[in-house]
């Protein structure tokens, strides 16, 4: 190939390129401002986890069954209960979060899918001791509020 | 008067932006000429085959999505459920196998999307990059949808899928496909006819077929060497018997037939995801299993042709809660030593381009 023939190849080369590039100019954008502007996450979004409390009851729907526990494959979920029979009651749901792989097992196999996804992601803090969220801190997170103490997202203030 | 020149040992990595993960790679040259590559691995070992010991059958579906290929959750978790599901004789209804073979070819798009970008930017072509980018990105809002991830999905089950496909998601995902398809003409548009990217990789990294086979590449490597070998068409799994599409494959054996190999592989997954959504069935999704599976004794070995390559899955039962062992065949493995052979005899310039075009994923090499 002469010289020629090369610089006329690269320049035909070059004008493909640059005028594909030009023409996305003209594209609509595709990118997100993310802290400022957020897209919506699906309904079936994996995103923390927590126990809502039901309206009717005041309660969270949690009968202890430990099968969320059991399942879970990293072993985040901590549970513990008091009392027989009737009195029986949670002394303890903890999840360590920084632990929780988000694979919904325990949610799939909640029976009274007392343990939930809520579509919130944001979880950063300063503070390791934060990500443990204890009974309380599972519990105040209704779906689209902030989940744990300390970790407030914009969108809620 | 002659020159004395002595060689030189140089260390590419762990911690370096074109080795795609922490790979170390021992390269002794003679002046900029490559003479021996010596990849030093394992940092970013996880021991998932041992973590999967102690862990039962069902939950071992959550470690191949981290654990294995990251880039390639779904078919890592077919691979896995496929070798339990003959483990323990499940069947898995009709439409569930359609659903995952659809999954599998859309996971093998936003791979090969990935592959292709990260290979532009080592090249020094940033649009690529981006625009792949962009396109994979509708892939991971699609999977999303039914998964309720993005990358690590946990959807496949032992005996199916978790759950149906929402209203409407085959709408948009024939959407997705009629829109692709003319990005992948943009690609060819902005790579294969540059002059720049074809001395780069035209005739560069070349590994002939018998190298290829004795260094056990597959995939679209050893595609790209003239190994017709497909898993997908030797030994189909799911239901890839019913549907039609083509093996690409070229002889030349260097980075140019690879990356013409997966460009090719793209549309080809296009064409095998319009044809199972056009005959995707009705019906069950999902044969319950027990939480606490315990599959009789005995071995099986399953494949599975992941985006980089024949995925394996071996594994043994004990008859037990957990399974004795399970060992994991990966690709970006083998293919990462045929990798030795492709670089013996070129520059240094050209261990980036060659190293990319193998597209290996570090955490699938050391598991």
């Amino acid at each position: 190939m002469s010289v020629a023939e090369r610089v006329i190849r690269g320049a035909a080369a070059l004008g493909t390129g640059l005028g594909m590039t030009f023409r996305t100019m003209f594209r609509p954008k595709v990118t997100v401002r993310y802290p400022v502007e957020k897209l919506p996450t699906s309904h079936r979004f994996h995103g923390l986890l927590s126990l809502p409390i039901d309206p009717e009851t005041g309660k969270d729907r949690c009968i202890i069954c430990f099968q969320c526990e059991r399942i879970c494959p990293d072993r985040c979920i901590h549970i513990e209960a008091e009392g027989k029979g009737k009195e029986r009651q949670l002394s303890r749901f903890d999840i360590e979060i920084d632990k929780c792989c988000y694979c919904g097992l325990c949610v799939e196999v909640c029976p009274t899918e007392a343990i939930v996804f809520v579509p919130q992601y944001e979880t950063s803090t300063y503070n390791r001791a934060r990500l443990l969220y204890s009974h309380e801190d599972l519990n105040r997170a209704a779906p689209k509020e902030p989940i744990a103490t300390g970790i407030v997202s914009r969108r809620h203030e | 008067m002659s020159l004395r020149t002595e060689e030189l040992l140089l260390n590419m990595g762990p911690q370096h932006p074109s080795t795609h993960g922490v790979l170390r790679l021992v390269v002794t040259l003679d002046g900029e000429n490559i003479k021996d590559v010596w990849p030093d691995i394992g940092y970013l070992h996880s021991s998932v085959e041992k973590m999967m010991e102690y862990r039962t059958y069902v939950q071992n579906v959550a470690l191949t999505d981290r654990g294995m290929d990251y880039l390639v959750a779904l078919n890592n978790e077919a691979a896995y459920c496929l070798a339990i599901e003959a483990l323990a004789g499940v069947e898995v209804p009709e439409r569930a196998r359609y659903i995952r073979v659809i999954f599998q070819e859309l996971n093998r798009l936003a791979s090969h999307l990935v592959w292709l970008g990260t290979w532009g930017i080592d090249l020094g072509a940033t649009t690529v990059f981006l625009w792949c980018f962009r396109e994979r990105e509708r892939i991971l809002d699609l999977f999303e949808q039914v998964t309720g991830g993005r990358l690590h999905h946990v959807y496949f089950r032992i005996g199916g899928v978790y759950a149906d496909l929402p209203d409407g998601w085959t709408g948009a995902c024939e959407a997705f496909l009629d829109y692709f398809l003319p990005h992948v003409d943009e690609y060819h548009g902005l790579l294969t006819q540059n002059p720049i990217f074809e001395a780069r990789t035209r005739g560069v990294g070349v590994i002939n077929r018998r190298d290829a086979v004795a260094m056990g590449a597959s995939g679209p490597v050893g595609r790209a060497s003239g190994i017709a070998y497909d898993v997908r068409k030797a030994a189909p799994y799911e239901v890839y018997d019913r549907l039609e599409f083509d093996v690409p494959v070229h002889t030349e054996g260097d980075c140019y037939a690879r990356y013409l190999v997966r460009m090719e592989e793209m549309r080809q997954s296009v064409r095998i995801v319009r044809r199972a959504l056009r005959d995707l069935p009705d019906g069950e999704t999902r044969t319950r299993v027990p939480t606490t599976m315990k599959p009789p004794r005995g071995e099986v070995y399953v494949r599975t042709e992941s985006p980089r390559g024949t995925l394996g899955v071996y594994a043994v039962s004990d008859g037990g809660e957990t399974p004795y062992r399970v060992k994991i065949r990966a690709p970006s493995f083998t293919n990462l030593y045929a990798l030795t052979e492709m670089m013996k005899g070129w520059k240094i310039a050209d261990v980036i381009a060659i190293l990319g075009s193998t597209d290996i994923v570090l955490s699938d090499v050391d598991r």
